[in-house]
């Protein structure tokens, strides 16, 4: 016959095995996501300084002295000194 | 029971117990200080993730200042010392003297941080990084960039090394463009590299980015203009402030001299006042409409009303009021448009005495605006004196008082608006508009009229007239105040205006300070700017034509 005690004993028992190997498994998955969260963070990294070249690229392009300096020097475009309207 | 198997037991257990005791004292003895750096080495350390800040744009989105991700390369010369050969290379990939490095090194080889470098782009920290150098480090941090550069300095202004705001909206806004840097919890070998993250305390959070008022195009149209007039007149300063009619927002903001935010040499300094906010100047005559508004409220006076101004002077006090030459019988709306220093005090001293003050008061000439821009000036303007009628005399042609540029437009678009007072800012505004009735529609739109003819042939200004648009507005010329009183030689030259005159859609405040050429004065100096740039911002907003237009 088995006591009453020995049953808690292998309930207790198996309770401390089981929550052993789930905190060695939380660590696990705890080391993974952590590794996630840093190739995350690189990648956003990588993102942000390509975000800001691109838009520092964009601004120097497309400065207005550039644009005006284009359109007037390679497209021969001209500023109309007085209104002029195009009817069509 | 044998007893020998209970010796057995008992000498193991002996011979254990002694070997793990002269383990302990060998280790604490003779092992100690080599046991001890190995501990503090892998040591685990908090370290900080810098945050990135938050970009600022103009009202289309262009970026005005933005960050990006550079490395700073420091070392710890207290911890090692590089060789002869490190420091060479080192220098060698940076950049640097090699020998001013090294002397660099040993002037500070107490302490246990040094930077190498700062602000060095990531390609180049790789290199750096491949040379595997012990006891160099890379540390992240980040460049503020402006692509606008001097264009929008004053307002936009400019951060530090360390990212913090210096100047500008950059120092005024700085807690929310900041954002939080965050931390985490790092296991370190002992050459200091990390060798394990081993949690994140806290995540960095991002600054928050904002939008201006301002656009960029037209900032870039008043630049170039003001630039080109402050060279042209050989002047002191210039400042330029345009303001959306509809909205009250700031569309541009510049001043001259200006300065590189992206390059901060030595003469950056001078030009890093932002004068359209901080300075203040009496407005001369730009303050006439706002006396005949007055009048006109007084019901006594209409634009047609006479007013003898001959011989060209009259006494007030003992103080002499006199114009150029003598206009004889004038109506209001001539002494508007030739900016007649008599009539216009004969008009003042005919009103209540309060009456100018009052109206200036409400066209908010006076108080603090609050844009948010550092150093905002106070306006000089107190109703000390107003039994004097020197005081009403000079108040009416706008001397007594001092106001900035910015406030000056702020008083124009009261004018603009046809009575309506709307807060000025210099963020794209989301809310709806508070606008607080001030005047009556109707005496406000008489005076903008009457203002239209500022720009004819006849008028002070017919330069800053645009072809195609009816522009109303006001020349102002005054002079300084020197060592002795107002001095002669010293004057200031402004211009402000409103575009197009039926229904406006900006105002638009020139001042040129302390003009040395030939040309003289509002309507020779500062007119031509606010036609220039008039014309271009009219078409660029794509506003219609609404004077008779040659086809």
């Amino acid at each position: 016959m088995i006591s009453k005690q020995t049953i808690l004993f292998v309930v207790l028992l198996l309770a401390v095995v089981g929550s052993g190997i789930q905190v060695a498994l939380i660590s696990h998955r705890v080391r993974l996501l952590h590794g996630d969260l840093e190739a995350a963070q690189k990648a956003q990294d990588a993102h942000l300084a390509e975000y800001s070249r691109l838009l520092l690229e964009r601004s120097a392009l497309a400065a207005y002295q550039n644009v005006e300096r284009l359109a007037e020097q390679e497209l021969a475009m001209r500023f109309p000194d007085q209104v002029e309207r195009i009817d069509r | 029971m044998k007893l020998w198997r209970h010796y057995v037991v008992v000498v193991v257990f002996l011979g254990a117990c002694t070997g793990v005791a002269a383990r302990v004292v060998y280790l604490n003895v003779t092992d100690r200080d080599f046991l001890q750096q190995q501990g503090d080495a892998r040591s685990i350390r908090v370290e900080s993730l810098p945050a990135y800040r938050g970009v600022i744009y103009d009202r289309h989105g262009q970026p005005l200042a933005v960050s990006t991700p550079v490395a700073a390369i420091w070392t710890d010369p207290s911890f090692v010392q590089l060789s002869e050969d490190a420091v060479r290379a080192l220098a060698d990939v940076l950049n640097l003297d090699a020998r001013s490095l090294t002397r660099q090194l040993a002037a500070h080889a107490d302490r246990e941080f040094l930077y190498v470098k700062r602000q060095v782009p990531w390609s180049v920290a790789e290199r750096v990084r491949a040379l595997g150098l012990t006891g160099v480090y890379i540390q992240r941090e980040y460049r503020r960039y402006y692509p606008a550069g001097e264009m929008a300095a004053h307002v936009v202004g400019m951060t530090n090394i360390d990212d913090l705001g210096l100047e500008g909206l950059e120092l005024s806004y700085d807690d929310h463009l900041r954002g939080h840097p965050g931390r985490k919890r790092v296991l370190k070998d002992r050459r200091g590299e990390t060798i394990k993250n081993l949690e994140f305390i806290e995540a960095p959070r991002f600054g928050t980015d904002i939008t201006l008022s301002l656009d960029l195009r037209l900032q870039f149209l008043a630049y170039r203009e003001l630039k080109a007039a402050v060279a042209g007149n050989r002047a002191v300063s210039g400042s330029l402030v345009m303001l959306d009619a509809r909205t009250g927002e700031v569309l541009a903001l510049v001043n001259e001299p200006s300065y590189n935010p992206n390059d901060l040499g030595s003469a950056a300094r001078a030009g890093m006042r932002n004068r359209a906010v901080t300075d203040t100047y009496e407005p001369g005559s730009t303050i006439k409409p706002f006396t005949v508004l007055a009048a006109l409220e007084s019901n006594r006076w209409r634009p047609s009303t006479p007013i003898d101004t001959a011989p060209g002077y009259f006494r007030v006090g003992n103080k002499l009021v006199q114009d150029p030459l003598n206009r004889g019988t004038i109506t209001l709306r001539q002494a508007l448009q030739k900016s007649s220093q008599v009539a216009i005090a004969k008009v003042a001293l005919d009103l209540e005495p309060r009456a100018v003050f009052d109206v200036l008061t409400r066209a908010g000439i006076g108080e603090f605006i609050g844009t948010g821009l550092p150093g905002e000036a106070a306006a000089r303007l107190s109703d000390q004196g107003l039994g004097n009628s020197v005081v009403r005399a000079t108040l009416a042609y706008g001397y007594g008082l001092a106001v900035s540029p910015l406030q000056l437009a702020q008083g124009y678009l009261t004018l603009a608006t046809g009575g309506l007072r709307l807060p000025v800012s210099i963020l794209a505004s989301q809310q709806p508009l508070r606008a607080q009735r001030v005047f009556d529609a109707d005496l406000a739109g008489t005076v903008l009229e009457m203002m239209v003819s500022v720009t004819e042939d006849e008028g002070t200004a017919p330069r800053a007239r645009v072809s195609g648009y009816r522009i109303a507005g006001k020349t102002g010329t005054s002079r300084k105040v020197g060592a002795g009183g107002y001095d002669d030689e010293r004057h200031v030259a402004v211009f402000a205006g409103i575009a197009p005159a039926r229904d406006p859609r900006f105002v638009m405040v020139v001042v040129i300070n302390e003009p040395s050429g030939a040309a003289e004065g509002g309507g020779a100096v500062a007119a031509p700017v606010f036609g220039q740039v008039a014309a271009r911002a009219l078409r660029l907003l794509g506003v219609e034509p609404d004077a008779g237009v040659a086809i």
